[in-house]
């Protein structure tokens, strides 16, 4: 049934262009740092995801010809989108005060690592001294 | 094989003395002078050879290409000077026994007077002109380590440096000028140079040859006016001048006259040249010598004399003028040197050589004094000593001499010089040895040692043993001599003190008396020595020093200020200057060539418009560093594209990984410089520079066009039909790299490593001093709680296995598929820096047992022994040979030697990657602490 296998690869295709689109789309329009990350990590992700399985589908029902490509290129992505996101968040939490104020608590006796493993309100009152702590260098 | 160990001996016998010394200074003396005895006594059993006319020699190619030859002969000449040389080196060797103090360290001493006597055994020996100038600087140089041999006080140093400058720049001139004697006669043999004088006298190069063979010579023999430095090199040990200054190196340049004497005498220019030098030399150092106070400074003025008194000679370019010169050659080397050690051991034991301050030495020295005295008489000229006897034939033939039409100018200017060395002969006998005992010396006076005395009496026996039996004792000498220099028959000459009443005895007797006169009008004469201008010429010298380097401040300083812009201003109108000067001797041409041109497609075109801007922002952005950065590596990026769409998957995959390395080094190098570039340019300058990179960018453009729209033959062809061939690989590009031009990738892995090893040199004195006081104060933002985010560490920490199976896999199918250590060194370095970053550096630092060093140099010999392997098949080096073997479990498999190579390169850029980041964290990490620190000490502190 190859046509069955065609439809599957065009909706795959068309779910992966449309929200490619979007993500992209996100990251130009949306209005600050933490809320563009959405759209590269979350919809992009997705987006390239059901790209490669078009492309595991399209190699292997009609070319007869199926790689580990597309699967190493999934794991990379998969990997190392979250931890840039993580990255730039982290970032941009430790250099806007205002978010830092507006944190919710972390729920644990830890606080928010970004912050050095403190309450935001203690923070707020020691913060030269805390730079002691174990920070850059282990 | 034998006369090259009489070269040979003293250098290899040079590293007996530092050995020696550790047994006592009596043990090292006896090891040094059994050296040069046994030089010495090589030399000897030539001699029944040269004096029945043979020519032994020895001839071995060194650089037969280049006319450079290892050979050696002895002829009558050579014999001469190297006797001299060796005879002399053993009297001042023992001489210089008692003459150091015990503080001077005398291994050294005598390890450099040995190199010395090698060199100018060499010089004398050497058959092949260039070898001969190899020698001729190793004196200079062996020269200026005796100079500067107390090299605590200031005037040692800069007599060193003086006599360095001025010898070494004439010995440029001189391998000039023996360059093109060699290319005039065909030749760079002495022994066939020498018949081929009329070829050189006749060649139109013959005048600039002459010159620049004279410059080396003067130079070396302190001629006028390039004398300056042999009284500045009285600063040495008394032996280095006794045997340096005045028996002889400042003979080499006599030697080198002589030698050259049937090639370049005889015309004209050889006559107005050196023979005008050599009066001037003569008189004006005489005079000077006569108003030195310094006994050493008297004496070097007056060697300075006599050199100009041999160049006179030599200049005549009369058989009798060489034998004249060669006599006093052997005469001088006697006296000057005895006269030398005699001054020694008077500044020895008097404590002073201040002619002023001495006087009646007589009396307490009786020994010295009347060694002294005796081989002063012979330098004055008085009859019955060997000095009068050559200046008796230097006066016979000046009397001869017509200059310039003038036939009373040498024979006045030639008696105005005897007179003058009459007179400061006698000063000196009179002022340090007559006249009344003082009571004010600084030390109490009385005569040396034995052994200090010995190898004066030595001399100064010869002196009057010449000078009484002159044809007995050194005629056959002479004429064999002689006889070599002039290179054929010589004319009947007779050594003897009395040759009747010659022109040549009035002037000699006018110029005793005149001497006598003199010293007698001595204090009216010093006016009016005040009275005439006297340059210094320690202060001509560094007054011209300085010349020279305020002028070439200058040159390098409208070159390259030491900014970017102007460097690179330099190098692209100098590159576009020699490019428009192609293009405009080739003529007007069209500038598209026939090729037709690739489609331009969406992908081509999108990844030049991304190009086109980047470059737009980086120009805008530059200042912003970290910016500038970002947009750089998207260059990288798109670059690396290009090169996948030109089907480059090689060079992409390189260009990708060095983009990362790049980047992940500049940012941490970054870190520790100002986040912005001032903006120090005015806006005109903004705007030339500007127009100047436009015109050349257009102007590379057009060229790029011209070039890629022409279909050229390259040698790309040839390569991809061999690579599989001959060099065992279907990846050309590999096979390119560590077959075909595998001595390129050796040199570049060497280059890379040195780049990393200064890179550590660099930041490492970054460590201490004034680098660490700035690193100091360095205020770094404060850093996140957590600087080695969970995430990170984990996915990192998991993918480094994966990264250094791909590497060692991409190492490994190099030769056929795209990769190879270099990519493959890349990929593991990431890998690693990877760990640093994510972990922290003492974390990955305490892991990671590998030595950055080791592993430079290990890849680096890896790869050379790799090379070297095929040496031993007779092949030439990094000739690479390859194999199809059968591996149980993998199949067939292909093993070319080459992937030895090739694995010398990948630990050579995985060591060169992991340094430079080692050493950049390593100064980062101390910045932050002492930043963390103050910042601890202000936040205490604070209420």
């Amino acid at each position: 049934m190859p046509s069955l296998i065609e439809l599957a690869i065009a909706v795959f295709l068309v779910i992966g262009g449309v929200f490619v689109f979007v993500g992209s789309l996100g990251l130009a329009k949306l209005p600050d740092t933490m809320r563009r990350l959405h759209g590269p990590t979350k919809a992009t992700t997705l987006g390239i995801g059901a790209l490669l399985a078009a492309s595991i589908l399209f190699f292997l029902v009609m070319q007869n010809a199926g790689g580990i490509h597309e699967v190493l290129i999934t794991m990379f992505l998969f990997l190392t989108a979250p931890v840039s996101g993580n990255l730039i968040a982290k970032a941009y939490i430790f250099r806007h005060k205002d978010i830092q104020e507006s944190l919710p608590p972390a729920g644990d006796r830890g606080g928010w690592a970004t912050l050095g493993e403190q309450k935001p309100a203690e923070r707020a009152q020691r913060q030269p001294q805390r730079r002691d702590g174990p920070s850059a260098v282990e | 094989m034998r006369i090259a160990l009489i070269v040979l001996i003293p250098f290899i016998g040079a590293v007996i003395p530092p050995l020696a010394i550790r047994a006592g200074r009596n043990v090292c003396t006896a090891a040094t002078a059994a050296v040069t005895g046994l030089a010495l006594l090589l030399l000897l059993t030539d001699v029944p050879a040269v004096f029945s006319g043979r020519v032994p020699g020895l001839r071995v190619d060194w650089l037969p290409q280049a006319g450079l030859s290892f050979s050696f002969f002895i002829d009558g000449l050579g014999l001469f000077f190297a006797g001299l040389i060796l005879v002399i080196g053993l009297l001042i060797i023992i001489y210089a026994r008692f003459y150091l103090g015990r503080t001077d360290s005398m291994g050294r001493f005598f390890c450099y007077l040995l190199l010395f006597q090698g060199s100018m055994v060499g010089i004398v020996l050497s058959d092949n002109i260039l070898l001969l100038v190899v020698f001729w600087e190793l004196t200079s140089l062996s020269s200026f380590l005796l100079i500067g041999y107390w090299h605590h006080l200031p005037a040692s140093r800069a007599g060193a440096r003086m006599a360095l400058i001025v010898t070494g720049a004439g010995g440029l001139a001189l391998l000039g000028g023996m360059l093109l004697l060699g290319h005039i006669a065909g030749t760079f043999e002495l022994s066939e140079l020498l018949t081929r004088g009329e070829v050189v006298k006749s060649s139109p190069l013959y005048l600039p040859t002459l010159i620049l063979i004279l410059l080396g010579a003067f130079t070396k023999s302190a001629q006028f006016p390039f004398h300056v430095w042999l009284p500045h090199a009285m600063a040495a040990p008394t032996p280095v001048s006794a045997y340096l200054h005045s028996a002889t190196m400042v003979k080499a340049g006599v030697f080198l006259l002589a030698r050259l004497w049937p090639v370049l005498s005889g015309t004209p220019e050889w006559f107005l040249i050196v023979s005008a030098t050599g009066l001037v030399t003569m008189v004006v150092a005489a005079w000077i010598a006569l108003f030195k106070d310094d006994l050493k400074a008297l004496l070097a003025f007056s060697t300075v004399s006599h050199l100009g008194l041999m160049t006179m000679l030599l200049g005549f370019g009369t058989p009798f003028g060489v034998i004249a010169a060669v006599f006093h050659v052997l005469n001088h080397a006697t006296f000057k040197a005895a006269l030398f050690m005699s001054a020694g051991i008077v500044d020895h034991e008097a404590g002073t050589r201040d002619i002023r301050r001495l006087g009646g030495l007589r009396r307490l020295m009786p020994v010295t004094s009347s060694l002294a005295i005796v081989t002063a008489a012979s330098m004055a000229g008085v009859p019955l000593f060997n000095g009068f006897l050559s200046k008796e034939m230097m006066l016979e033939e000046a009397a001869h001499t017509v200059y310039a039409g003038q036939a009373w100018l040498f024979p006045i200017f030639a008696t105005a010089g005897a007179l003058l060395s009459a007179a400061y002969s006698a000063r000196l006998v009179w002022c340090v040895f007559l006249g009344p005992k003082r009571q004010d010396y600084p030390r109490h006076p009385h005569d040396p040692p034995l052994g200090m005395w010995l190898p004066v009496a030595v001399l100064a026996s010869a002196v009057v043993v010449i000078g009484l039996m002159p044809a007995i004792v050194a005629g056959a000498l002479v004429e064999r001599t002689a006889s070599a220099a002039v290179g054929g028959a010589l004319p009947q000459f007779h050594l003897a003190i009395w040759h009747g009443l010659t022109p040549a005895l009035f002037m000699s007797g006018f110029a005793l008396t005149g001497g006598l006169a003199l010293l007698w009008a001595y204090s009216s004469l010093e006016r009016l020595r005040l009275a005439l201008p006297r340059p210094d010429g320690m202060t001509l010298f560094q007054g011209s020093v300085a010349g020279l380097v305020r002028s070439s401040r200058f040159v390098l300083g409208s070159l390259a200020d030491g900014g970017l812009p102007r460097d690179l201003a330099v190098i692209v109108l100098t590159t576009a200057g020699l490019a428009l000067a192609g293009y405009v001797q080739a003529g007007p041409g069209p500038l598209a060539g026939t090729r037709a041109a690739l489609p331009a497609t969406i992908p081509a075109v999108t990844g030049w418009l991304v190009l086109l801007l980047a470059c737009g922002l980086i120009v805008r952005h530059h200042y912003d560093r970290l910016a500038a950065l970002i947009i750089i590596s998207v260059i990288g990026l798109v670059v690396s594209l290009a090169f996948l769409q030109f089907s480059a998957p090689d060079l992409a995959l390189t260009q990708i990984s060095v983009e990362i390395v790049t980047t992940i080094l500049l940012l941490l190098a970054l870190n520790l410089l100002p986040r912005t570039t001032p903006d120090e340019s005015s806006t005109a300058g903004k705007l030339g520079a500007g127009a100047l990179a436009t015109t050349v960018g257009v102007g590379v453009a057009a060229l790029a066009y011209a070039v890629m729209t022409r279909g050229t033959e390259t040698i790309s062809d040839y390569h991809i039909e061999q690579s599989k061939p001959a060099g065992g690989g279907t990846n050309v590009v590999n096979v390119i790299l560590v077959d075909f031009r595998g001595f390129d990738t050796f040199g570049e892995i060497i280059v890379l490593s040195i780049a990393a090893l200064t890179i550590f040199a660099l930041l490492d004195s970054a460590l201490h001093g004034a680098a660490r006081r700035r690193i100091r104060t360095l205020r770094f933002l404060p850093r996140a709680g957590d600087p080695h985010p969970l995430l990170l560490t984990v996915v990192t920490r998991v993918l480094l296995p994966l990264s250094l199976v791909v590497g060692i896999y991409v190492l490994l199918r190099g030769h056929n598929m795209p990769g190879g250590g270099f990519i493959a060194g890349l990929i593991v370095a990431i890998a690693l820096l990877m760990q640093y970053m994510a972990s922290g550096y003492v974390w990955a630092h305490r892991r990671a047992r590998m030595d950055a060093h080791a592993m430079i140099g290990g890849g680096v010999m890896l790869a050379g022994a790799a090379g070297l392997a095929s040496l031993a098949f007779g092949r030439p080096f990094l000739t690479s040979t390859f194999g199809y073997f059968h591996v149980p479990l993998f199949g067939e498999i292909e093993l070319a030697s080459a992937m030895a190579f090739d694995i010398g390169v990948f630990f050579t850029v995985v060591g060169t990657c992991i340094l430079s980041l080692a050493t950049l964290s390593r100064v980062e990490e101390r910045a932050e602490q002492a930043s963390k620190q103050t910042q601890v000490k202000t936040g205490t502190g604070a209420p």
